[in-house]
């Protein structure tokens, strides 16, 4: 997993709980890294779940949440930093389909051992859409997150209709529905 | 924990963090730089590359294209649906569609129908199974709807384990398929011949392996196995077929090891078997270019085909020895008459050698200038295929002549046309010079006969007109007064002058008949008058006899008979006088009786019955023969030519009946005769004539002359003039009639035509050629002699009508009723009929007025005369002329010549005058037969015609169909 996850995250835990969170989450755990991030570092997946479980049973909220939470945060830091990915699409929609086979693709440019997930759309009609998550990491909180996120950054409102399309999360189907 | 450590803490996260992030960014760095370096090297190179790929990309796809549009092939590209997406102009060419038409559309479409199912499961297993390429050959149907059968090489191209398209090369194999349909039925076609032909086959490789074996053969040869077992054995060793069934098994191998050593085609062989069997055996190389791949052998069994040749040849020369040996000489000539063959008999004919005939036309060496004309029509014939035979001169070598008769018949070949004629040649020279001798003699009996005849009739009369005289002499002397001696001198005289006529008469007749000049001419007659008129004469010749005339006559008999009276009267005449003579006491019967009655005709028996001296048994054959009598003593004693009953039997069978004579010497003959009648009405229909009892309405002034030296006749004249009030004259001969019809007009002429002083002839021809008061009159001639000639005689002297003597009353009323009867009246009827009389207008009128003038009597006479005569002549041209008689014909076709326009055919009398200036010239004879041939087109137009104005003519001349 890439740093800037890692970072970013501890940045949104410093912003909201304190440097103390942030310390206490880098302290509690084992950390095959020694807690150290840097955004252009990799680092083990593993980590993110150690951190974000010490993180849920510090701040007494859910996984989900936080992971939701963190997703519409680094929206808006991916905004801020690669606004010209984002400033290309003319809508939210429009935005999500060109994850997959646009931003994505210039991802593994600069980063050829990055891990994504694979995001499939389509339109079953109009003002829907319909993306499948499909990720080991299981992490489609995360996800709704930054397609929030998304919703927002485009003033787009709408309803996400969300379900697993395998029972161990790995598969998720995200329903769109434009309104308005 | 306090803030301070917490800090602290951070800041080394913060500098291992960094630390750790410039590591990274070096490497980075460094890999950047490397990336750097790389990329420079390879835009140094890239543009040059670029260049080099892209042109290299062009060529090689250039190369493609060109390959795929030039391809002989069919190539396209079907998607994983069976959706065509692409195809090469080939296909468009192949197929006929377009390449529009073809792309998007499914493969299978194109298929044959019947053959689509197993197309697609073939290229389903070839997807299922993921072959790679497979061949498989499909029909196709084109635009027109026509097969077109390809061969395709089909590679799937597959991703990610899916087919993804089909690639097809395919070719078309519409020929080869053909060729290999056309080379299978060919191969079927020949096996079958080989397998029904009526000969053994057996055909080898060229490894001696039997490759085709027929049944045929298997039971020539009487081998046990099935022909298609044998198929793939080897002949080597085979013994096929087995050597030991040849007579000569040994030269049949030689025979065999040559053909194979030769090949060469040869069916010249025969072979025989031990069985006695002839064998004929062709071989047959088989070569394919120039590689030889087997032979052929063909046995036929030829047994029955040379017993049958050699039948025929033997057969042929039994009949050729028989024809030589027959003095028959033998030429065959081809279908321009150029000699084949000359048989030694015919060379011994003509004094030739074969070699100086063969290859010469038989014409040019064998016939003279102008026989050449009759063979050349023969030969047409022959060509024809139609058989002759004829007679002609042919030449000998030394310039001789000889006849042959000559039989030619058509020689025909094996497929049924005329290749040339066989001619049978037969030396009659000895049989035309008899020929010839009998032609001569013939003639020479036929002119001393007709000299003969002449004779006879230039006799009679030369001495019957002296005879005349003294008979009219012995008349006046003996009504001058006379001694008793002078008066038995006399009566002498006049009897023997009787007789001496009465002779000359017969003669006459007799000569007549011979020479086929009397006619049967056939009237209706009342056969109870004339029988009864007979009687009556005889009652009075036999006033001065003991002698009763006795007439019976069967109750069945009262009708009118059409026949010849004339004749009739002749035979009882001859018969009942020949009775009378012979019979001096008792009686003469005459008995006609009904034999027979069919429908409208009549058989009737008549018999003379008389009780006189009789005739001998043995003398009964003799007495119808000429000049034959009883025997000498009756001659001296009665007298006689001995030709009356010769002449008598050739009246009856003149017409239609038979003679016969029973006899008993002394005691009396009995003559019978059967005649055959027409009945044409019952008698009551005629008996009006009782009307000649009444006198006639004549006006009172009318006088009749009688020129008649008979006294009997005179007195039967007068006596029924006396009756009907008729005025007239006696003349005793012609002088006395001659010198009253220049004193005095009568309106009636009777005259007798023998007559002693001057005959009616003589008489007639007085009173029509000197100025007298009777120029005009009309002469109605008696006449005893039912000769056409006399009246043609009297006739064409100037006669109007005739009366046959003995005449009933009757027919005499009839001709005073027609001459005396008041002349406005008759006329007016004859006027009322004739005008209404017209001929058919086939007939030339204006011809025919000019000829009669509408005198519708004289036309009746002619065409009387044309229908008895001039009719029946007609067709003995065409007799005499197939005779080759030219002479006479042309003789006949001068007499026939003026009788047709006198009937209304000047046309055909043109024809006849034709046909006799042709007869009269010797070599135009064809030219003679086609008019002649005309001619009889052109009579058998009109004969119907001219007999139907005939009757018509008869009609109005004569309404009672009664003419004397």
């Amino acid at each position: 997993m890439k740093g800037v996850v890692f970072t970013e995250f501890l940045d949104m835990v410093e912003n909201k709980f304190g440097y103390d969170m942030v310390d206490t989450l880098l302290d509690s755990n084992e950390l095959p890294s020694g807690g150290v991030y840097t955004a252009v570092g990799t680092y083990q997946h593993s980590e993110m779940v150690q951190l974000v479980t010490t993180l849920s049973q510090e701040s007494k909220l859910d996984v989900p949440t936080l992971l939701k939470t963190y997703g519409k945060h680094l929206f808006t830091r991916f905004k801020a930093g690669y606004p010209a990915f984002i400033n290309a699409a003319n809508n939210a929609f429009d935005f999500l389909e060109s994850i997959e086979h646009y931003i994505h693709v210039e991802v593994r440019k600069l980063y050829p051992d990055a891990e994504l997930p694979s995001f499939e759309t389509s339109r079953p009609q109009e003002g829907t859409l319909e993306m499948i998550y499909k990720s080991e990491r299981k992490m489609a909180d995360f996800a709704e997150g930054l397609i929030e996120g998304t919703l927002d950054h485009f003033q787009m409102t709408g309803v996400i209709l969300r379900e697993n399309v395998k029972s161990d999360g790995t598969v998720v189907r995200f329903t769109i529905q434009k309104e308005g | 924990m306090t803030e301070l450590e917490i800090l602290k803490r951070k800041i080394e996260r913060e500098r291992r963090a960094r630390k750790q992030a410039e590591a990274i960014l070096e490497q980075k760095a460094l890999e950047l730089f490397h990336a750097n370096q790389e990329l420079q090297t390879l835009n140094e190179g890239l543009e040059v590359t670029i260049a080099e790929r892209t042109k290299a990309l062009q060529e090689s796809e250039h190369r493609y294209r060109q390959m795929i549009e030039t391809a002989s092939d069919m190539i396209y590209r079907l998607d994983s649906e069976g959706l065509i997406t692409y195809c090469n102009p080939v296909a468009s060419y192949l197929l006929g569609f377009s390449t529009k038409q073809l792309i998007g559309r499914h493969f299978a479409t194109l298929i044959e129908p019947s053959y689509r199912e197993k197309v697609i499961s073939f290229y389903v297993k070839q997807m299922q199974d993921q072959q790679a390429s497979t061949y498989f050959e499909v029909p196709l149907v084109d635009q027109l709807g026509d097969i077109v059968w390809v061969g395709q090489n089909v590679q799937l191209i597959v991703k990610d384990g899916e087919t993804r398209q089909i690639n097809a090369l395919t070719r078309d194999i519409t020929e080869r398929r053909l060729a290999e349909q056309e080379l299978s039925t060919t191969k079927l076609r020949l096996t079958s011949l080989i397998k029904n032909l009526q000969a053994g086959i057996l055909v080898e490789n060229e490894h001696h392996q039997v490759v085709l074996v027929n049944e045929q053969l298997c039971q020539l040869f009487g081998v046990k196995k099935e022909a298609n077992e044998l198929i793939g054995s080897s002949i080597l060793t085979g013994n096929l077929p087995d050597r030991n069934l040849f007579l000569d098994p040994g030269s049949y191998e030689q025979l065999l090891l040559r053909l194979q050593r030769e090949r060469q085609i040869d069916t010249q062989n025969e072979l025989v078997l031990t069985d006695g069997r002839i064998l004929s055996l062709d071989y047959i190389p088989i070569f394919a270019e120039e590689q030889y791949l087997g032979h052929l052998w063909k046995y036929e069994d030829i047994t029955s085909q040379r017993i049958a040749e050699e039948k025929l040849r033997w057969s042929e020369e039994k009949y050729r020895g028989i024809i030589e040996n027959m003095e028959l000489g033998l030429l065959e000539v081809d279908n321009d008459g150029m000699i084949l063959q000359a048989y030694d008999r015919f060379c011994e004919m003509t004094g030739y050698l074969p070699e100086e005939l063969v290859g010469k036309y038989a014409s040019e060496v064998l016939l003279s200038e102008e026989n050449r004309g009759v063979v050349d029509q023969q030969n047409r014939d022959r060509q024809k295929g139609i058989a002759g035979s004829y007679e002609i001169p042919l030449l000998r070598k030394d310039g001789s002549l000889f006849w042959a008769l000559l039989s030619g018949a058509p020689i025909f070949d094996e497929r049924g046309q005329v290749v040339g004629s066989l001619g049978i040649h037969y030396d009659v020279t000895p049989q035309k010079q008899l020929e010839k001798d009998l032609k001569e003699a013939k003639y020479r009996a036929e002119a001393a006969q007709e000299a003969e005849k002449q004779f006879l009739a230039n006799m009679s009369h030369e001495m019957r007109t002296p005879l005349n005289a003294i008979i009219g002499m012995t008349h006046l002397l003996s009504e001058t007064s006379t001694s008793d001696d002078q008066d038995e001198y006399i009566s002498l005289l006049k009897s023997s002058a009787n007789i001496l006529h009465a002779l000359i008469t017969d003669i006459l007749d007799f000569s007549k008949i011979q020479a086929g000049e009397i006619a049967v001419q056939k009237k209706s007659f009342d056969l109870l008058g004339t029988l009864e008129m007979t009687k009556r004469t005889f009652d009075v010749r036999l006033e001065n006899k003991d002698v009763d005339m006795v007439l019976e006559v069967d109750e069945q008999i009262d009708y009118i008979v059409n026949g010849d009276e004339l004749l009739l009267t002749q035979v009882l005449n001859n018969l009942i006088g020949n009775a009378a003579k012979f019979t001096e006491q008792g009686s003469i019967t005459l008995d006609v009786q009904q034999r027979e009655r069919m429908g409208n005709s009549v058989l009737l028996d008549f018999k003379v019955i008389d009780t006189g001296i009789g005739i001998p048994p043995n003398k009964l054959d003799l007495i119808f023969q000429n000049f034959k009598q009883v025997s000498a003593d009756i001659k001296v004693k009665y007298g006689g030519t001995g030709l009356g009953l010769a002449i008598t039997r050739k009246i009856v069978e003149l017409q239609g009946g038979t003679i016969k004579v029973e006899s008993e010497h002394g005691k009396g003959s009995v003559f019978s005769f059967c005649l055959p009648y027409d009945l044409a009405g019952s008698r009551d229909a005629e008996q009006k004539t009782d009307a000649i009892d009444t006198p006639l309405q004549l006006d009172a002034d009318k006088e009749v002359l009688v020129v008649e030296d008979n006294f009997m006749n005179q007195k039967y004249v007068s006596t029924l003039f006396k009756k009907w009030n008729v005025r007239y004259t006696i003349a005793n001969n012609g002088r006395e009639g001659v010198q009253l019809a220049q004193q005095k007009a009568y309106d009636l002429i009777l005259m007798d035509i023998q007559m002693p002083v001057m005959d009616g002839y003589q008489a007639t021809e007085a009173i029509r050629n000197t100025e007298n008061l009777n120029q005009q009159t009309p002469i109605v001639a008696l006449t005893a002699s039912g000769i056409i000639a006399n009246k043609e005689r009297g006739m064409a002297l100037g006669m109007n009508d005739y009366l046959t003597k003995p005449f009933k009353p009757d027919l005499m009323h009839k001709v005073l009723q027609t001459y005396l009867s008041n002349p406005n009246k008759h006329k007016d009827l004859a006027m009322e009929q004739q005008a209404n009389f017209t001929f058919d207008p086939a007939l030339d009128f204006d011809y025919l007025l000019e000829m009669y003038e509408m005198d519708l009597e004289y036309a009746y006479e002619m065409f009387d005369l044309f229908v008895h005569h001039s009719a029946k002549e007609f067709p003995q041209i065409g007799t005499l002329m197939q005779k080759q008689e030219r002479e006479a014909a042309k003789k006949l076709s001068h007499k026939l010549k003026p009788s047709f326009p006198m009937v209304g055919l000047p046309a055909l009398g043109q024809k006849m005058a034709a046909l006799e200036q042709s007869l009269a010239l010797e070599d135009n004879f064809a030219q003679a037969q086609k008019l002649y041939a005309e001619a009889v087109e052109m009579w058998k137009k009109y004969e119907p015609i001219i007999q139907k104005d005939y009757q018509r003519l008869q009609k109005v001349v004569s309404p009672n169909g009664t003419t004397a």
